[in-house]
């Protein structure tokens, strides 16, 4: 079943993160990240950071988040069992550090169809408890073989 | 919070050092539980088979943070990294041996700016697979 072209431009719910310090070190035990900035809120500091340094991927622990609204929504119609991750687009105004609030309103940026698969742009601006920008993210998702008749 | 490159000591064709890692099924899972992505396609090689893969692959993301990763290795500030664009085409399987490369593709005098090709390979039974291509970052030298 092909996904729901009426969603295109569709925003959900607001989301919130808030950044911890153990989250951080696991994600970057997990991609085996071992520089101090990382992991030492002294380290960071030594560096010229306020506080300890998410890894520049960490962002996806959010994007997870709100991402996921619209992966599970019913009006969208998408196959989850059939998705692989497509692209990934970070633009970064600074690195996120332990502590940051985060927010951001997922949007559905674009559907479309390519052969016989289908992909689902997902964009989220997410920002600091000043309201500033932090960094734009853009994941696009394949929906493999959905394409299909219409 | 600078970079440890200096802009004057790039040239264009320039590659970054390559970054090398194994890809083990524990990883990957500590990866599901550290970012959230519980997908079975991670995880369980009988979901992964029933919808078309030989076994479980690792997340996009996984081998992404780890292309990321050869990129502030080699700047020595994660800050000096200001964006990056990658397309995953290939997926990856357990035991197989990423590598992450770049290479500077331009450079702005005006800016200290870099722009850098990124990708990645894997050797799979003797062929080169790409599981991220046509792939690029910006990046802010000192």
């Amino acid at each position: 079943m092909p996904m729901n072209q009426a969603l295109k431009g569709k925003e959900y719910q607001q989301v919130s993160f808030t950044v911890e310090r153990d989250r951080v070190l696991r994600f970057a035990d997990a991609i085996g990240e071992d520089d101090q900035v990382f992991r030492d809120p002294d380290a960071a500091r030594a560096a010229g950071y306020p506080e300890q340094v998410a890894p520049p991927t960490f962002v996806t622990v959010m994007q997870i988040m709100t991402s996921g609204q619209a992966v599970l929504d019913e009006d969208l119609g998408l196959n989850y069992m059939m998705v692989v991750h497509g692209e990934q687009e970070y633009d970064w105004r600074r690195p996120v550090v332990v502590g940051d609030v985060l927010s951001a309103v997922p949007r559905i940026a674009d559907i479309y169809a390519k052969g016989p698969n289908e992909f689902l742009v997902i964009e989220a601006e997410i920002k600091d408890a000043s309201g500033e920008t932090v960094v734009v993210a853009r994941s696009t998702l394949l929906s493999r073989g959905t394409a299909g008749e219409r | 919070m600078a970079a440890k490159v200096r802009f004057d000591d790039v040239r264009v064709g320039d590659q970054i050092p390559e970054l090398r890692k194994v890809v083990k099924r524990e990883e990957v899972k500590a990866y599901a539980d550290a970012s959230g992505d519980q997908n079975p396609l991670h995880q369980d090689d009988n979901f992964a088979r029933s919808v078309g893969f030989p076994g479980i692959i690792a997340h996009g993301m996984f081998s992404m943070a780890h292309l990321v990763r050869a990129i502030t290795d080699w700047l020595g500030d994660p800050g000096a990294l200001k964006s990056i664009k990658v397309q995953f085409r290939a997926v990856v399987y357990m035991d197989e041996e990423l590598v992450a490369k770049g290479e500077v593709v331009s450079l702005d005098p005006a800016t200290k700016r870099a722009r850098l090709r990124v990708w990645e390979e894997v050797d799979r039974a003797g062929e080169r697979q790409l599981p991220i291509k046509n792939s690029e970052a910006e990046v802010e030298l000192s």
